[in-house]
């Protein structure tokens, strides 16, 4: 099995988090701390960028389902972007894509919370 | 004769578009493509403005999947056509047709319905408009009308099946995605051994798997069921569903069991606090924990395949949460063990393994510890050519604490014991010290003594101990009861007082600790100091080692194997 990584990059107002290798209930509680700590810094406009990402089970969903409350409470959201076909698969067949803003690449999840914050503004 | 037939007129000439028509639909596989082309191509021959595509969705039922001119909230509508006509129908506008779904075409401007049939099924319906110009449809173009539909019919039908193929596939994709949560959380749940790891990956699989966001994990702690983890609109109420809830077997929708009277008055509490499934967590018949959740938040209900895999997730992670617990409970007993073990190593050591050999006097004693190791001890030390110290003391508490103390007391004892001080000084210095050891509720039943061989004479301290027995050989008892306050109570205050007595050739002393007057039998009495103390008067004559073999038998025979929760500790003084 890969080995799960997650690497966490902030700018412009906007924290990406990036995923590595597989998200399974064995590595979902590194996700859930790297939100927490997110959320504890009051850094509600995420990005998680899935480009690496191998794999993900339903305890993997489960932690974006877990947080995704607490961070649009605050104005804030949490997208995902840059997946494989094989991971969309799963996030569309749990019927994910309702739920949470997918984009096709990094830059464009980014630019709709900028717009986002200069609306407001 | 006149050849100047218009060219419809001449059937060769429809046959071209018709054979380009089932070349460009037959090779679609999509379903929407198809019907798009079929109803555009009916329309643009018959010169018609509205029309619309019906597909069979369940039996009798139909819905609208391809609509042209007839206003966009048309496609998706179902209706139910009892009985489906197998030829072209024609609607007269005018005339009264209390059928739902003929109401329905003539409302949305339908003159014409032609059903799609394949193998002697009808799939489906083709609906058209009136034709522009009032122009009637002729014979002729219901033939061609029927033509274009039974060519498109095939690719309908074949469309069809890879939309079934498709839905199998991803229905498969579900289950497949159903085994994988359950084989990662089973993988998971096996190295996991704390209950509270457990719960939060069956949380984050339910939110994940189900799509949810309220929830409640409810689980048996043993002494009560409570909720351990939960995201609800307020909790009020639940735990009072507990009780009927017991009963269930399987996963339920929350909106059945409201129908069940059993089940109501749980289920309205539930419904209110916006719970839509129950899941019971069982292992063998017993429930030991629910799961509770809410609406799922990409819509649609509760299927029969969730449940199927709730329960396999519910009874996945109970056995799971269980094991964590019986795991916990076997690290803890073998802590506890582990810390006996070392407690009866500390107080062994501490006991003199062999006593020493006293000119006209027989020493011998005994420690029985109990299965919990209390905190008994004894001593006979040197301290000058002809006197020798005798103790014995019972520390409060058990185990390793009261072990560890009594290791302080002997240090402090044999420290000062040498020192030339009196008893009763070295006993206040004592208590101090072991006053700054203790913690709140701990102290030490203590006597000790120094016997001087050659004027056979014993002075000693009693501090709270029971007083040993002094058995005279003429036939007197005395009870050596001088002294003061249990040691590690309170910083000494008032000195202790010293006792003296006079031993002569026959006396017996006996120091003892309260696990012998206080062994107890089967039906929770006590052996007693009277049965002790008679006991003794009796075998005054006997070496010391034998009148203590002979108590420990009479123990023996009273208590017969019932558990001590004390240890046992004599120490016996004969004068020869």
């Amino acid at each position: 099995m890969s080995e799960f990584k997650i690497h966490h990059r902030s700018g412009e107002g906007v924290s990406v988090i990036d995923l590595k290798g597989y998200l399974d209930a064995h590595t979902a509680p590194e996700l859930e701390n790297a939100l927490q700590k997110l959320i504890e810094e009051k850094k509600f406009n995420i990005v998680v960028n899935c480009k690496d990402l191998s794999y993900i089970s339903s305890a993997g969903l489960g932690v974006f389902m877990a947080y995704i409350e607490d961070v649009r409470k605050n104005r804030g959201d949490i997208k995902l972007t840059n997946m494989s076909p094989k991971v969309y698969n799963v996030f569309d067949l749990l019927g994910f894509p309702i739920l949470y803003e997918i984009y096709k690449d990094e830059q464009d999840a980014i630019k709709k919370f900028q717009d986002a914050r200069s609306v407001q503004s | 004769m006149p050849t100047s037939a218009r060219a419809s007129d001449n059937p060769s000439a429809d046959l071209l578009p018709l054979f380009e028509f089932s070349n460009v639909i037959n090779s679609s596989l999509d379903m929407k493509f198809i019907l798009g082309t079929v109803l555009l191509t009916v329309m643009g021959k018959m010169l018609v403005s509205k029309g619309m595509v019906l597909l069979k969705k369940e039996d009798q039922e139909y819905q609208v999947v391809n609509a042209k001119g007839v206003g966009s909230d048309v496609e998706g509508m179902t209706f139910v056509v009892p009985k489906s006509p197998k030829g072209i129908i024609t609607i007269r506008r005018g005339r009264n047709d209390t059928r739902a779904w003929m109401l329905f075409f003539r409302d949305h401007g339908i003159a014409l319905i032609v059903p799609i049939v394949t193998q002697g099924n009808v799939v489906g319906f083709l609906g058209l408009g009136e034709r522009l110009g009032g122009r009637k449809y002729t014979e002729r173009d219901r033939q061609l009308i029927s033509s274009l539909v039974n060519l498109s019919a095939s690719a309908i039908e074949k469309a069809l099946i890879i939309d079934q193929l498709k839905e199998a596939n991803r229905n498969l994709d579900r289950k497949y995605q159903e085994l994988n949560t359950l084989f990662d959380l089973g993988r998971e749940f096996n190295v996991v051994l704390e209950s509270d790891k457990v719960i939060r990956l069956l949380t984050f699989s339910l939110l994940g798997q189900v799509g949810v966001n309220r929830y409640a994990i409810c689980l048996d702690t043993g002494t009560e069921m409570k909720i351990v983890a939960s995201r609800l609109d307020g909790n009020e109420g639940i735990e009072q569903t507990f009780k009927d809830l017991q009963q269930l077997k399987s996963p339920e929708i929350v909106e059945e069991l409201a129908r069940k009277k059993r089940f109501a008055e749980a289920a309205a509490v539930l419904l209110q606090r916006g719970i839509r499934v129950v899941v019971p967590m069982m292992t063998q018949n017993d429930v030991k924990g629910f799961i509770f959740l809410g609406k799922r938040l990409r819509g649609g209900s509760y299927g029969r395949g969730d449940l199927e895999f709730l329960a396999a997730l519910a009874n996945l992670a109970i056995i799971s949460i269980e094991n964590a617990r019986l795991f916990r409970e076997a690290l803890e007993k073998q802590r506890l063990e582990d810390e006996l073990a070392i407690a009866r190593e500390i107080q062994q050591g501490l006991l003199p393994r062999s006593l020493p050999v006293i000119e006209g006097f027989d020493a011998a004693a005994i420690n029985v510890p109990s299965k919990q190791v209390g905190g008994d001890y004894y001593d006979v030390v040197q301290i000058s050519p002809h006197e020798f110290i005798f103790a014995i003391g019972d520390v409060s508490g058990k185990g390793t604490g009261a072990a560890l103390l009594m290791a302080n007391v002997q240090a402090s004892l044999r420290a000062f014991a040498p020192m030339g001080m009196s008893l009763s000084e070295a006993t206040a210095r004592i208590n101090n010290l072991t006053c700054q050891s203790t913690g709140q509720g701990k102290f030490i039943t203590f006597f000790w003594g120094s016997l001087n061989i050659p004027r056979r004479v014993f002075r000693y301290v009693n501090a709270g101990h029971n007083p040993p027995m002094l058995f005279h050989a003429d036939g007197s008892l005395e009870k050596l009861d001088v002294g003061g306050i249990i040691l590690g109570l309170m910083n000494t205050i008032s000195p202790y007082e010293e006792g003296t007595v006079q031993l002569r050739q026959g006396d017996v002393l006996v120091m003892y600790t309260d696990g012998v007057s206080e062994a107890m039998n089967a039906q929770g009495e006590d052996f007693t100091e009277e049965r002790l103390e008679r006991l003794i008067k009796s075998k005054l004559t006997l070496s010391a080692r034998q009148l203590i073999d002979e108590i420990q038998t009479a123990l023996d025979a009273y208590t017969r194997g019932t558990p001590q929760s004390d240890d046992i500790t004599m120490l016996v003084l004969k004068v020869l």
